[in-house]
C-alpha cells in the first residue's frame, strides 16, 4: 500500500500542530464558535447531536494492520471504546472530546492518517472497490488511480471552496463493487477496440436529496489524462455550479439543468487548453505510485479448492455457511478475499469494538499479509486470504463475533447513524435496522431469500443510500413522530437504477413487519431460487409488493 | 382530537453543548450548566424564555457552551420531558445499545 513521502508526513503533521493552535485558541475564547467552526470541520470535527465526532479518512478504504491497531487504540484512548465504519470508507468516532482532539490527530498521523477533507465543499476521500488488487474480474487495481487522485486532490487550491462536497468513487472491475454510477464522479476501468486501458467517465450522479444516476460525459479517457480531464470536470463545476441554493449546488443539479451535451462540450473545451499540460501523467510517475500497489509475495499455489478447505467445507456445517457467504473468488490461483461482517445481527452495523479492531490487525498480520479494506457496505475485509488458512481465519473471527456469515443477505444492512446520533437525522436508522436484522437471523431462510440489499437512511440526505437499495427505507419526521418511507428496485451496481417509492411512509413497527412481507411476496412470486428479489421485482414490478404490504397494513 | 399546544406556548429549558466535551447541557437554576435535564431551569414559555437564552448566549461568549437554544418540554414530568423526539435522545443519549458485539 502507499507509504506517505517526507512531503505527505510534513504536510499532515504541520495540520495537527495547526489545528492543535486553533483549538488552544477557541479554548482561550481568542476565536469565537463562529470562526473556529469552519477550521475544525475543515479537520473532520463535527458536532454531532451527544458530542464532538470525528471522521477520519480511510483513503480508498485501504488499512494496513498498523493503522487498524492504532485506530483500536485511539478508540480506547480518547473514545469509548468503539467506532463506526461508513459508506464512504470512512471511521466516525462519536464522543470525541474538543480539548483531545488534536492528541488524537496527532496519533493518527503517527500513522500515516487524517481528517482532512472529511467535511467541507472538497473533493473528499476516494472510494473503491473494497476487493481491489485482488478481485478476479479486476482489468487494473484502481488503488494506483485513487492514490493519484489522492494526491492531486489533497489541499486543491482551486477547488477547497467549491460550490458544494464532491465525492469520486473508481472501480476497476467490469462487476461494480464502488457504486460509480452515483457519484458525482465515477470512474469505470474497461479496455478499448484496441486492447489499451482507460476510464469511461460518469458525470453527475448522486442521492440525496434530489437522487440522479450518473451520466456518461465520455466513453474512454486514455490514463495519462485522467488528472486533466478530471480538473476540466471541476473547472465547469466551479464555475457554472450554483451557490445560490445549497439543495441545488451538487453537479447532479448541474449537469440536470444543462444536460449532459453542454456539459461535455464545456469539459472538453476547457480540456482542450489544458490536456498537454503540467497535469499530463507521465508513465514513470504513474509507475512510481503503482510499485506501493505491487501484489505481496503470494506463494505458488494450485489452482482450485485447496484440500484443507474443502474437508473443512464438508465437515463443518457452520463454516461452510460462512464461506459460501463471506469468501470471494481471487485472482491468485490458492487464494480467498474473505469480507468480515460487522453485522451481527441485533448489533449497530457498521460499529466495531476496539478490541474487534485490533483482533481484525492481528488477523491481518497473520494471514493476510497485514492488509484490511472497509467495504461501502460497513464491513471490513481481508484481501489475500490463503484457502488452506481460511477454517483457521473462521474461527479466529468468530472468536470476536466477526463470523456473521451474513455478506449480502437481508442482514447485512447499510445503516447510517441516524437520530441516535446525527445532528441532521429525522428518524433512527439503527434501532430499525437491528430489528430487520433479527427477523432474518435464521439462516436457512436468510439463504435460501439470498441476495439482498436493504439500506437505511435517517434523513434525505441519504448517507444509508437508500435510493440505492433493493429494499430503501427512509426515515422522515411526520408531526414529531418517525415514520418511514419504503422504495423497492434500487441498485448501486454495473446496472445502477434508483428505487421506486412503495407508498405513504410507515411508522416503524410497521416498516420493520413490512420488509418481512415484502421478503415473504418475493419468495412467493420468484420463478426460482436463483432469481434474486432484484430480479423479480423488476420482472413483476411494484404492484403486487405494494398490494400485499398495504393491505396487511 | 384536541389540538397539541404550540411549541412557544410550553414551558421551555435552555440547552447547549459544553465547548470542551461537546457533552449536551442544560442552563440550571443558578446559572450553571448541567448534563442532567432534572436541573434545567424550566420557564413558562418562550417568551420567558428570552432572557434565559440571553443569559446562555453571554456563556456562549465567554466559552463555557456553544450554541443555545430554547426546547419546549412537559414540565409535570419528572425530570421534565423535552416534547420533541430529538430533544428527548439528546437528553438520555443514544436509544440502542452501544457494544457493536451484542
Amino acid at each position: 500500500m502507499y507509504q506517505y513521502d517526507d512531503i505527505d508526513q510534513t504536510l499532515v503533521d504541520e495540520r495537527v500542530a495547526q489545528f492543535r493552535g486553533q483549538v488552544a485558541r477557541r479554548l482561550s475564547g481568542a476565536l469565537s464558535e463562529d470562526e473556529f467552526k469552519p477550521l475544525r470541520l475543515q479537520n473532520g470535527l463535527y458536532l454531532q447531536l451527544h458530542a464532538y465526532m470525528l471522521r477520519i479518512a480511510i483513503p480508498y478504504g485501504v488499512l494496513s494492520s498498523r493503522q487498524l491497531r492504532a485506530l483500536s487504540q485511539i478508540a480506547c484512548r480518547y473514545d469509548r471504546g468503539w467506532g463506526h465504519f461508513t459508506t464512504r470508507q470512512n471511521l466516525q468516532f462519536n464522543w470525541i472530546k474538543l480539548e483531545e482532539s488534536a492528541d488524537a490527530l496527532a496519533d493518527l498521523a503517527k500513522v500515516q492518517m487524517h481528517a482532512i477533507q472529511t467535511s467541507g465543499n472538497t473533493i473528499r476521500n476516494t472510494t473503491t472497490d473494497q476487493f481491489a488488487g485482488a478481485a478476479h474480474d479486476e482489468i487494473e487495481d484502481p488503488r494506483v488511480w485513487c492514490e493519484i487522485i489522492r494526491q492531486w486532490s489533497t489541499f486543491h487550491p482551486e477547488f477547497s471552496f467549491l460550490p458544494r462536497k464532491f465525492k469520486i468513487a473508481v472501480t476497476g472491475s467490469p462487476n461494480d463493487r464502488a457504486a460509480v454510477r452515483v457519484h458525482d464522479i465515477g470512474l469505470r476501468m474497461h479496455r478499448n477496440a484496441a486492447g489499451e486501458t482507460g476510464f469511461e467517465v460518469i458525470v453527475g450522479g448522486g442521492l440525496g436529496r434530489t437522487p440522479f444516476i450518473g451520466k456518461t460525459i465520455r466513453d474512454f479517457l486514455p490514463k495519462q489524462h485522467l488528472l486533466s480531464y478530471l480538473e476540466a470536470i471541476l473547472r465547469v463545476y466551479n464555475q457554472f455550479g450554483r451557490r445560490d441554493n445549497l439543495y441545488k449546488a451538487r453537479i447532479k443539479i448541474l449537469v440536470h439543468e444543462i444536460g449532459i451535451e453542454a456539459m461535455r462540450e464545456k469539459v472538453e473545451a476547457e480540456w482542450l487548453a489544458s490536456r498537454d499540460g503540467a497535469l499530463r501523467l507521465p508513465r514513470e510517475a504513474i509507475d512510481q505510485i503503482a510499485a506501493h500497489f505491487a501484489p505481496p509475495p503470494f506463494e505458488a499455489l494450485p489452482a482450485g479448492i485447496a484440500p484443507a478447505y474443502a474437508e473443512a467445507f464438508r465437515r463443518d456445517f457452520e463454516f461452510g455457511l460462512w464461506a459460501r457467504r463471506n469468501t470471494a473468488k481471487h485472482k491468485q490461483p490458492g487464494y480467498s478475499i474473505v469480507t468480515v461482517s460487522l453485522k451481527k445481527e441485533g448489533a449497530p452495523p457498521g460499529d466495531a469494538s476496539a478490541e474487534q479492531m485490533a483482533a481484525v490487525a492481528d488477523i491481518a498480520d497473520r494471514y493476510s499479509f497485514g492488509e484490511i479494506r472497509v467495504t461501502h457496505e460497513q464491513n471490513l475485509v481481508l484481501p489475500h486470504i490463503r484457502q488452506a488458512d481460511l477454517p483457521a481465519v473462521h474461527k479466529a473471527l468468530k472468536a470476536y463475533d466477526l463470523a456473521t456469515p451474513n455478506a449480502g443477505l437481508a442482514s447485512d444492512i447499510i445503516a447510517c447513524p441516524g437520530l441516535d446520533y446525527c445532528a441532521l437525522a429525522n428518524a433512527r436508522s439503527i434501532p430499525i435496522a437491528q430489528q430487520i436484522a433479527l427477523r432474518f437471523r435464521n439462516w436457512e431462510r436468510a439463504h435460501d431469500i439470498g441476495e439482498l440489499k436493504i439500506k437505511i437512511s435517517g434523513c434525505i440526505n441519504a448517507c444509508g443510500h437508500h435510493h440505492v437499495g433493493h429494499i430503501g427505507i427512509l426515515g422522515v419526521d411526520k408531526a414529531g413522530e418517525e415514520f418511514y418511507q419504503l422504495t423497492l428496485g434500487g441498485s448501486a451496481d454495473e446496472n445502477a437504477t434508483l428505487g421506486d417509492i412503495l407508498g405513504p411512509a410507515l411508522n416503524a413497527d410497521q416498516a420493520v413487519d413490512a420488509i418481512d412481507t415484502l421478503v415473504e411476496t418475493y419468495l412467493r412470486l420468484r420463478s426460482s431460487s436463483e432469481e434474486r428479489f432484484l430480479d423479480t421485482y423488476r420482472r413483476v414490478g411494484l404492484a403486487p409488493f405494494k398490494e400485499a404490504v398495504y393491505a396487511a397494513a | 382530537m384536541a389540538k397539541a399546544p404550540k411549541l412557544d406556548s410550553q414551558p421551555q429549558v435552555v440547552t447547549a453543548n459544553d465547548l470542551k466535551s461537546g457533552d449536551v447541557v442544560y442552563l440550571t437554576r443558578a446559572a450553571g450548566w448541567s448534563r442532567h435535564i432534572a436541573e434545567a431551569s424550566v420557564v413558562p414559555n418562550a417568551e420567558a424564555g428570552a432572557a434565559l437564552l440571553a443569559e446562555a448566549a453571554a456563556q456562549a461568549k465567554m466559552n463555557v457552551i456553544v450554541a443555545p437554544y430554547l426546547i419546549p418540554v412537559d414540565d409535570s414530568m419528572t425530570p421534565p420531558l423535552p416534547v420533541q423526539f430529538r430533544e428527548r435522545i439528546r437528553a438520555a443519549g443514544p436509544t440502542i445499545e452501544n457494544t457493536p458485539a451484542a
